[in-house]
């Protein structure tokens, strides 16, 4: 009896707690608590992040090995093909605009962020910042990576920390651009690229008849103001082949190694539709 | 003094969950270091202080995630009717029942969060999340207790000898 009065008086608890939580009612003490715990946790990561490379490498050193010397190939083809022809010369220049974004984007107003912790849940991919709104910090700000490719949204904001939502967060959706490679490059496909638990990051709503294959490169199209266009995304994994579905699909190799993001850039310059709406 | 040592432990666990987890993941998962404290302390201490400790643990993991305040309080609460385990005895040992039980609250969690975040407009992906994490989860959080539970069955005070009669009974 005493154990069911305990959990009728929890669960009562809980959810006044949850709903208060809604409201952000708790947010100072989130950020007290990420205060007392930020330092902890950045130290812990420090130490733990060598360590996993470690044994990463020892797990992995086939494959390391293997893409090494892939990589090896694709540059030697690469190099070849750019002594070859303008045509691929053109497409060199293509590829460091999309990832050069510091000569590509000039007024961009960005602020460094140091990544602090993970959503444990799983259910979830957020990140959490040590920086906050008294940085400047807004919840739906752009969040790029350190080599300038799109990492996600500021999704919760405390006064000195956030927690941000990647791009393969279930919560996530982007409408990209699939900028075609090739000879004769045909226009962009449009589509939206969504955070999936299983893939990481599905591209849907592609169009049927559009030419898509493997290694074409990824961006943010625009569309519905939240983020900036030409933001590179990443690459083609795979194209999913549905003959009947009225649109097609692909799962997205992300530029930014997102599980291991030390530091962010946050742009403050650009505010998404959400936050510029009257 | 106890409770101390649990608000130390269940802040330890809940820092280590959000800095250390991502980076020793197994089967795809990173262990919950909240959920099998919480357990391992219900199953080594009983029911009555798994009363405190189990929403103590909770709100210290909520505290440290993005996840509304009190959910963990929710889906943690299941320890404490799942320790009642520990009363009923079903074999000599201590260890496996532990086990069965930080699998089953790893079960019981998975359920009540998913449950709570599609409640409150978070998209939910229900299929696979129950077969990429919470199958997982039920395998890899035990696996950690085993790491887990014995030096805190060690630390904890052994139960006293009773004073009173004959054989083997024992004060808990």
């Amino acid at each position: 009896m005493r154990t069911l009065w305990w959990t009728l008086a929890m669960a009562g608890l809980s959810l006044v707690s949850i709903l208060l939580s809604e409201n952000r009612t708790f947010d100072p003490l989130h950020n007290l608590s990420l205060t007392v715990s930020a330092p902890i946790e950045s130290g812990l990561r420090d130490v733990a992040e060598p360590v996993s490379d470690f044994f990463e490498g020892v797990l992995n050193r086939g494959d390391i090995v293997r893409e090494n010397e892939r990589l090896r190939r694709e540059l030697e083809r690469l190099q070849t093909q750019a002594a070859a022809g303008e045509d691929a010369r053109r497409r060199v220049r293509e590829l460091e605009e999309a990832l050069g974004f510091k000569e590509s984007r000039p007024e961009d107003q960005l602020i460094a962020a140091d990544v602090i912790a993970q959503d444990p849940s799983g259910l979830k991919r957020a990140l959490a910042i040590n920086r906050g709104s008294t940085d400047g910090l807004d919840e739906g700000m752009v969040v790029l990576s350190q080599d300038g490719s799109l990492v996600g949204t500021v999704s919760l904001v405390y006064d000195h920390f956030a927690w941000l939502r990647l791009i393969t967060d279930p919560n996530s959706a982007v409408n990209i651009a699939v900028q075609p490679q090739g000879e004769e490059a045909a226009a962009a496909a449009r589509g939206i690229a969504l955070g999936d638990l299983r893939s990481g990051v599905a591209l849907e709503m592609l169009p049927t008849e559009a030419e898509i294959k493997q290694g074409d490169l990824v961006t943010t199209s625009g569309l519905g103001g939240n983020y900036p266009r030409a933001l590179l995304l990443g690459t083609i994994k795979t194209v999913v082949a549905k003959p009947q579905a009225p649109s097609k699909s692909a799962v997205l190799e992300p530029a930014a190694n997102l599980s291991a993001l030390d530091t962010v850039f946050i742009v403050t310059s650009f505010k998404p539709a959400r936050l510029s709406a009257p | 003094m106890k409770y101390l040592v649990a608000l130390a432990g269940g802040f330890l666990a809940a820092v280590l969950t959000a800095s250390l987890s991502p980076y020793i993941r197994v089967l795809g998962v990173a262990p919950d270091f909240v959920l099998i404290f919480a357990t391992c302390w219900a199953m080594v201490r009983g029911q009555q202080e798994a009363m405190f400790v189990v929403p103590l643990a909770g709100l210290l993991r909520d505290l440290t995630t993005s996840d509304p305040l009190g959910l963990s309080v929710l889906a943690l609460s299941p320890i404490v009717f799942l320790a009642s385990l520990r009363e009923l005895r079903p074999v000599e040992s201590d260890f496996l029942p532990a086990l069965a039980v930080v699998a089953a609250a790893s079960l019981a969690y998975s359920i009540i969060s998913m449950t709570v975040l599609t409640a409150v407009g978070d998209e939910v992906p229900w299929g696979t999340a129950l077969l990429r994490l919470t199958v997982p989860a039920m395998v890899v959080n035990p696996l950690f207790a085993v790491i887990m539970y014995p030096p805190m069955r060690w630390l904890s005070p052994r139960p006293r000898p009773a004073s009173f009669g004959v054989g083997s009974a024992v004060q808990l």
